[in-house]
Parts: structure tokens; sequence; C-alpha cells
């Protein structure tokens, strides 16, 4: 069976993440974001904490980067998938240096004309790029496939 | 009952100050806000907490009839899940509120649908409250639970390959 990891930090990256759970339907799905009350949205499935991080807290990827390592090792993911944001782009670099995960960025739907600081980076680990507004489209990526609303 | 909401991430004061000062002015309307775990300034004119467990969160959604809230897409798919009305004011960089200035964009984007209010300003905020708050037959339009089928069928099929 399929073995997905799908990463979100919280607000509107966990409810992107969680408009797509059709999507992982027949797999076998973990759920990684920053809150743990998230957990009962996911029913069924194992659901990881992780700390969040942003550019007002740098310190935090000391706290981040062994919980990332310890949940892939363990989850050994086919395929790792996110909605962002910053904590969630440390999670696709680490899928693939460590398990060789294949790695889906879909850049949040609140970045309507620019993208985001980590979705511009994500083309760096990112196997599937992509952006939820066709005017963010581009010929060098990312990918328009549609949007979550 | 207005339910004030900023996210759960950072603090937002500028907006918990501006609606305090309007709930001041509008002693009638019960207001009640979610100010976040790190917010520095403390209202003074409507009841406050800082994270409120997810069914008493829900419980006041419920009770109220308008939300205003920081220019986040979760704040719109709170709104059009319960069919409330929505004031939005975006967080701005400039004032260390977020790390970019995206939601100016979110909230440029959303202002156009059903039910949605943007105040950009501070000063901007009574108006868009009283816009809300003149039309309680308008909410933001309900959603499908999930992205629409096509996406999700593009999706799957590359989490599969």
């Amino acid at each position: 069976m399929r073995k997905v990891l799908a990463v979100a930090s919280g607000g509107g990256h966990w409810a992107d993440l969680c408009r797509l759970y059709p999507a992982f339907s027949g797999m076998d799905v973990a759920f990684v974001s920053v809150h743990p009350n998230y957990a009962r949205q996911v029913d069924g499935h194992r659901f990881y904490t992780m700390r969040d991080v942003s550019r007002f807290d740098r310190w935090g990827v000391f706290l981040l980067l062994p919980q990332l390592v310890r949940i892939i090792l363990k989850e050994r993911p086919d395929v790792v998938i996110t909605t962002g944001s910053a904590p969630a782009l440390f999670a696709l670099a680490l899928a693939k240096v460590l398990v060789r995960a294949k790695t889906i960025w879909i850049d949040d739907i609140a970045n309507v004309e620019q993208l985001s600081m980590s979705g511009s980076l994500a083309r760096h680990v990112a196997d599937v790029w992509l952006t939820q507004w066709p005017g963010l489209q581009t010929e060098q990526g990312p990918e328009y496939w549609g949007a979550v609303l | 009952m207005i339910l004030v909401t900023i996210g759960t991430m950072l603090p937002f004061d500028r907006l918990v100050r501006a609606v305090d000062r309007w709930a001041g002015e509008h002693t009638e309307e019960e207001v009640v806000a979610q100010i976040g775990e790190r917010g520095e300034y403390e209202p003074k004119n409507m009841r406050w907490m800082r994270l409120a467990a997810p069914d008493e969160f829900a419980a006041m959604v419920d009770r109220s009839r308008l939300l205003i809230a920081h220019a986040g897409t979760g704040s719109f798919l709170l709104a059009a899940e319960r069919a409330r009305p929505l004031v939005l004011f975006p967080r701005r960089a400039a004032f260390r509120e977020h790390t970019s200035d995206h939601q100016l964009q979110t909230a440029r984007w959303l202002r156009e649908k059903a039910g949605v209010y943007v105040a950009m300003t501070e000063d901007e905020l009574p108006g868009a409250i009283a816009a809300a708050l003149a039309r309680p037959d308008i909410a933001v339009e309900a959603l499908p639970r999930y992205a629409p089928a096509p996406f999700v069928e593009r999706i799957r099929k590359a989490l599969l390959e």
C-alpha cells in the first residue's frame, strides 16, 4: 500500500490539506501538523505534532529538525505532500535525503499574486511543484493543476 | 454577538485594539475576542480569551452573527462552513504581524465574495462592521467540503505514480 506523509502547518495550510482528503483514499497516510487538537479531524490516521517555525522564530528549527527526522525514519513514506509553510519545506528536504521520497509542494491558496517565500524555495526540493493560481504558473514552474476552493 | 478571531500562530494586537475601541463605542453589542497566546493588548470593552478549546470556539461561532478576523484563508473557510458574514483585516509585515504581506493579496481576492467585508486599516474597520451588520441576510456562501474532483484526482495520480 502506498505510504503517504501529509504535512501542513496551522490555519489555512491545514485547511487546504484537509480539503484534499479524498485524494488519499486507499493509501496508508500519516499526518503532521502543529496543533495536537487537529488530530481529531483525521481520526483513524497516525498524527504527529511538529514545532512551527517562521522567520520570526529561527531557533525553533533546532527543535523541528530532530522531530522531522524521527517522524520520517519511522514512517518511511513513499511520497510526502504539503500545502506549506516553512516547517513543511524542511520536511520535504529531509524526506528526499533520508528516504528518497517523492515530494509534492502545493503553495497555499492565500498566495494569490506571488508565491510564498517557502513556496519559491520549494522548487529545489519538490518533484511536483504547484501553485493554486493560474497567473503564477510559468514555463519553469510552478505548475497550476487547480485549487482547493 | 460578534466574534473576533486572529488565528493561532502570531499575535495581532492592532486588530484586537481596533475592535475593542469599536466595542467601547457600541456597548449595545456583545463582542467576544480570541486574542491568541502572545497578544499583549488586553481588551477592556469585550470579553476575551487567549485560545478557546475547539468545542467552546465552535459554540461561540454558533452564537455569533458576525465574524471579524485576520485575512487568512482559515477565516474565510470558517465563515463559509458556518454561513456567517465576515469582516477581514489583513496582517501587515511592516508591523511584524506576519512574515509577508500576503494577507493583502488574500483580502483583495476575498473581498469580491458575497458576505465578505474588508477593512485595510483601523479607520476602515467601523465602516466594514456597519456594512456587514446592515446586511444580516448575506453570509459567506457555503462551500463543498472537499476540493473540486478534477484537482483531487490529479493529486491522487501524482501520489500513486
